[in-house]
C-alpha cells in the first residue's frame, strides 16, 4: 500500500501541481478544496493517511482551522500536517505551527523542495 | 504538464473572471472593502499560481498589482477611476497572457512593460518608504528561507548535535525519529540515545517523549543544511550544534574508543567533554568553533510585528468552492443516465406483465435510483447563468462608454440554472440583443434629455423559471420599435405587400427574417453581419422562442423562453393509428375529448371548446394517415408563441419523461419531429415539434383557403 496524503488547497493549479508531483513519487493522493471539504475527505481516508498539505488562505475554512480540527480528532492528533505558506506569511506560519502544523512549505518552491520536505515528515 | 498548464489556464480565467465582477462593483463604489479585499485575494492567488508555475513575468507584474491594492486595502492610497481603468487594461492583458505565460510575443511583452510603469507610478504616488521597506523585507525573508550556500565547502566537517526534544513535541504531528533518520542520511554518524528515567512506570505517559540525543555527524553539508533538518522543531526542541572539527573524526578509532557511552540512562557525552578528548589526543584539523544555540536560530525568524499580515484576518467567502469536471465527462453521464432511464422504462413494463412480489419491489427500487440518480446528473449540468451574465458587464460598461452614452446594467436572477449547453449558445445571441439595445435602443443623454427622460438608461436583463421553461428578458428603456417602420420597411424590401393583415407581434416577427434590418447605417457596434434572423436560429437550435415587445420612446422587451434542458424532457405520450408521437409537457395547455363527427362539422377547421375559438390540426390528415379513424379523437391544445392551436390525435397514452435522441440522417429533410425516444418496451415515440408542425401546416391550410 502507498503512502496517501490529502492535499487541501482552494486553488486547482496548486491542488494539481502538488497532486501530480506527490503520485509522480509514488503517493497515494486525494484532495480538499478547503478546510471543510478537507476533514469530510479526512474521514473517509482509511487508516494509510500518513501526511495532510494545506494551503493557509481558504474559504469556508481556512488552515488553521483545519490544523485545529484535525488536532482535536483522536485518530489524526498525530499526523502530520504542512502548511502551504507564502514567504509573507510568517505570522501565520507560527500561528499554524502553534496549533499544531507540523511544518511548513514556502511558495515558491521547487518539486525537489516539497518531496524533501514530505519525506522529512512522513519518510 | 500540459493537462496541468490547461488547469492553470482554467483557473486563471475563472479567477480573472471573478476579479473582473470585483472590480466593476468596484468601480460604482470605490470603498467597498470586500471588493477591495476580494480584488486581493484573486490577484494573490494568481500571483501564487504563476509563481508555481514558473510564469515569473506574470508574477512579477501581479505582485505589483497585488501591492497597489494592498495600499488601497490599507487605505494610503484611494482606487481612482484611473487605477481601476488601468486594472481593466491589467485584466485584458492577462486574459491574454494566459495564453502566453511565459510571454514571447512583442506586443504582450510591450504591453506589459508599458501597464507595469503605469503600475509603478502609481505606487510612487504612494508613501515611497513604506513600499522600499516592505521590498526588502521580503528579500530578507526569502534569503532566510532557503538554505544559504555561503559557508558551504565540500569538505568533511564533524558535528556535535544535541536534540532534546520537549516532552509534547509529538502533539504536532513530528516523529523525532524522522530527523533522526534524515542526519544519519546526510554522512557517517553516531547516535547516542538517551531516556528520561522514571522511578513509578505509572508516571510514564505514552503520549510525551521522553527520549533525546546526541549526534555526532562527519558530514559534507553545511551548518545551515543541518539546521534546516529542525526547521519545524525549533519551538518544540532544545537543539545545540557544534562544529568539532574539520576532518572526519568519526572515521578515528581512537577518537570513538575514547568515548564512555554508558547507555540511554547514562551520562551525556556534551560537547565540552567532547572537546576534551579531541584536545587530549591532539588532533590536530580542529577549527574555529561555531555556536549556534536555539536562541540564535529563533532570532532569524523576523518579529511577529514586522511581518506584514498578507489577508485580512479570514473574512467569510460568498465563493462555493466547487470540483471541477471535464464537461465530456458529463456528457458521458448524462449519456449513461439517459441509457439506464430507458432500460429501467423496459424492466418497469417487464415487471407489470411478469407478476412477482419479488420483482415487483426490485422495479420499484431501480425505478426510484434511476430516477433520483438522473435529478443529480441532471442537475450537475446546469450552471447558473450568472457566469454569462458577468460577462455583459464588461461589454456594456466598454461599448456605452465608446458610443457616448449612459447606461445602467441591472442583472436580475442570476442565480437561475440552466443546462451548460444551453448557456454555451446563448452567449452570442444575448451579446448580440444587448449590442442592439445599447446602439439602437438606448438614445444619447442629450436625446433622452430633450424626451424628458432621465440621462441615464438602462437595460435590465433577467432570468426566471416558469414552469419547466427558463425565461430571459432584456428590457431597455430606450426609443421602442416602431411597427410602422417595420411594416414600411418590409415592404419595401418585397417581404410583404402593402396589403398584408398583420398583428402588431407578426409585425415585430419581421425583424427575424433574414436579411432584414432597420438600422440606418452600420455601426461596430451592432451590424457585424449577424442578423437577427441568426439570433432567431440560435435560439430554434436549443428549442427556444424569441418574442419583442415595444412601444415607441417607452422601451422594448425581448423575451426569450428556453427549455431547462435539451436531453431529458416530460412529454405527453400519444397515438395516432399505430404511431407513438410525443408532445413537450410546456406547451400542452388542455386537452379534450371530441367527436369524428363533430370535428368534420366545424366549418374553417375552427373548434369552440369553453367558450373560445381554436383553430385545429387534423394530424391524421397531415401525416397522411390512411387506415380507419377512430369514433372519439383527443384535441390536444397547444401553445407556441402566444398562438394556441388543436393538435388531433387518437388516443392519449399518458405523461412520459423522454430521453431524447436525436433521428437518422434518413429523417433529416422533414422538420416536424425534433427528435426520438425509445420506449420502454422498445417502441420509438417520434417527438413532435409543435411550433414547426403549426407554422408548416398552417401556411399550407392558408394556402389552401386562398
Amino acid at each position: 500500500m502507498s503512502k496517501s496524503i490529502l492535499i487541501v488547497d482552494d486553488s486547482e493549479s496548486i491542488r494539481e501541481l502538488v497532486g501530480s508531483t506527490l503520485e509522480e513519487a509514488g503517493y497515494t493522493v486525494t484532495r480538499g478544496v478547503n478546510g471543510k471539504d478537507g476533514l469530510e475527505c479526512l474521514q473517509q481516508m482509511d487508516e494509510n493517511v500518513k501526511l495532510i498539505i494545506t494551503d493557509l488562505n481558504m474559504p469556508v475554512m481556512d488552515g488553521i482551522e483545519l490544523v485545529k480540527e484535525v488536532r482535536k480528532h483522536k485518530n489524526f492528533k498525530y499526523l502530520p500536517i504542512l502548511i502551504l505558506t507564502t514567504e509573507t506569511q510568517v505570522t501565520k506560519k507560527r500561528e499554524a505551527k502553534a496549533e499544531g502544523a507540523t511544518g511548513w512549505i514556502v511558495k515558491p518552491f521547487e518539486k525537489e523542495r516539497l518531496l524533501s520536505v514530505v519525506k522529512k515528515v512522513i519518510r | 504538464m500540459e493537462r496541468l498548464q490547461q488547469v492553470f489556464k482554467e483557473e486563471s480565467d475563472d479567477l480573472l473572471q471573478n476579479l473582473e465582477q470585483s472590480l466593476l462593483s468596484l468601480e460604482k463604489n470605490p470603498d467597498d472593502e470586500n471588493r477591495i479585499a476580494e480584488i486581493f485575494r484573486a490577484m494573490h492567488t494568481l500571483k501564487g499560481n504563476s509563481s508555481m508555475f514558473g510564469f515569473s513575468k506574470i508574477a512579477d507584474f501581479v505582485h505589483n498589482l497585488e501591492t497597489l491594492y494592498s495600499h488601497i486595502r490599507d487605505k494610503n492610497l484611494k482606487a481612482t477611476s484611473s487605477i481601476i481603468d488601468c486594472t481593466f487594461q491589467v485584466l485584458d492583458l492577462l486574459k491574454v497572457l494566459v495564453e502566453d505565460p511565459i510571454v514571447t510575443d512583442e506586443n504582450n511583452l510591450r504591453s506589459l512593460a508599458d501597464l507595469s510603469v503605469r503600475i509603478l507610478t502609481f505606487l510612487e504616488n504612494v508613501d515611497g518608504s513604506e513600499t522600499s521597506q516592505e521590498t526588502v523585507k521580503s528579500t530578507n525573508v526569502v534569503e532566510d528561507s532557503s538554505p544559504s550556500a555561503v559557508d558551504a565547502k565540500a569538505t568533511t566537517k564533524t558535528f556535535y548535535i544535541s536534540f532534546i526534544p520537549s516532552e509534547e513535541i509529538f502533539e504536532d504531528g513530528t516523529n523525532p525519529l524522522f530527523l533522526i533518520e534524515e542526519l544519519t542520511e546526510m554522512g557517517k554518524s553516531k547516535v547516542f540515545t538517551y531516556i528520561k528515567p522514571f522511578e513509578i512506570i505509572t508516571d510514564y505517559n505514552v503520549e510525551k517523549c521522553y527520549t533525546s540525543w546526541e549526534i555526532l555527524l562527519a558530514t559534507e553539508s553545511s551548518l545551515n543544511e543541518i539546521k534546516d533538518v529542525f526547521l519545524f522543531v525549533e519551538d518544540t526542541a532544545e537543539i545545540n550544534i557544534e562544529e568539532l572539527s574539520g576532518g572526519n573524526l568519526i572515521a578515528n578509532a581512537d577518537f570513538i574508543n575514547a568515548i564512555n557511552y554508558t547507555g540511554y540512562s547514562g551520562e551525556k557525552q556534551t560537547a565540552e567533554k567532547l572537546k576534551e578528548i579531541i584536545d587530549s589526543m591532539d588532533i590536530k584539523e580542529i577549527t574555529s568553533q561555531v555556536k549556534e544555540k536555539q536562541a540564535a536560530m529563533a532570532q532569524q525568524i523576523p518579529d511577529k510585528d514586522g511581518a506584514p499580515p498578507t489577508a485580512p484576518a479570514a473574512t467569510k467567502e460568498k465563493t462555493i468552492s466547487s470540483v471541477r469536471v471535464g464537461s465530456d465527462k458529463l456528457d458521458d453521464l448524462m449519456n449513461l443516465v439517459s441509457e439506464l432511464v430507458t432500460t429501467q422504462a423496459g424492466l418497469s413494463l417487464y415487471a407489470e406483465h411478469n407478476h412477482t412480489t419479488a420483482l415487483e419491489s426490485i422495479t420499484e427500487n431501480v425505478e426510484k435510483l434511476s430516477r433520483q440518480l438522473r435529478d443529480i446528473a441532471f442537475s450537475m449540468t446546469l450552471i447558473p447563468i450568472n457566469n454569462l451574465f458577468g460577462r455583459f458587464q464588461r461589454m456594456i460598461r466598454d461599448v456605452s462608454a465608446n458610443l457616448n452614452k449612459s447606461v445602467e446594467f441591472i442583472t436580475q436572477g442570476g442565480e437561475t440554472e440552466l443546462d451548460k449547453t444551453i448557456i454555451e449558445y446563448l452567449t452570442d445571441p444575448l451579446l448580440h440583443l444587448l449590442r442592439n439595445s445599447l446602439d439602437h435602443g438606448i438614445e444619447s443623454p442629450e436625446e433622452r434629455k430633450r424626451l424628458g427622460k432621465p440621462p441615464k438608461g438602462t437595460i435590465t436583463l433577467k432570468a426566471y423559471y416558469s414552469g419547466v421553461n427558463v425565461f430571459i428578458q432584456i428590457e431597455d428603456d430606450g426609443k421602442g420599435i416602431d411597427a410602422n417602420v417595420i411594416k414600411a420597411s418590409a415592404i419595401k424590401k418585397g417581404m410583404i405587400t402593402p396589403e398584408t393583415e398583420l398583428t402588431e407581434r407578426e409585425i415585430y416577427d419581421l425583424i427575424f427574417s433574414a436579411g432584414f434590418s432597420t438600422a440606418k447605417e452600420v455601426t461596430d457596434v451592432s451590424g457585424r453581419g449577424v442578423g437577427m434572423d441568426v439570433v432567431k436560429r440560435n435560439i430554434a437550435d436549443i428549442r427556444g422562442e424569441i418574442t419583442v415587445d415595444s412601444k415607441v420612446n417607452i422601451g422594448t422587451k425581448i423575451t426569450l423562453k428556453l427549455p431547462l434542458t435539451l436531453s431529458i424532457t416530460d412529454g405527453l405520450l400519444v397515438q395516432i393509428s399505430d404511431t407513438y408521437y410525443l408532445i413537450p409537457l410546456s406547451v400542452v395547455s388542455k386537452c379534450h375529448e371530441v367527436t369524428k363527427k363533430s370535428l368534420a362539422d366545424e366549418l374553417n377547421k375552427i373548434v369552440v371548446l369553453d367558450g373560445d375559438q381554436i383553430p385545429f390540426l387534423d394530424l391524421r390528415k397531415e401525416f397522411r394517415v390512411k387506415d380507419e379513424a377512430p369514433e372519439f379523437f383527443q384535441l390536444i391544445v397547444v401553445e407556441n408563441e402566444g398562438r394556441r392551436v388543436g393538435l388531433t390525435v387518437d388516443s392519449i397514452v399518458g405523461e412520459y419523461q423522454a430521453v431524447l435522441k436525436p433521428l437518422g440522417k434518413y429523417y433529416r429533410h422533414q422538420d416536424f419531429i425534433s427528435g426520438g425516444t425509445i420506449l420502454g418496451d422498445g417502441t420509438i415515440a417520434l417527438v413532435m415539434d409543435t411550433s414547426k408542425i403549426i407554422n408548416k401546416f398552417s401556411q399550407v391550410n392558408k394556402e389552401e383557403l386562398v
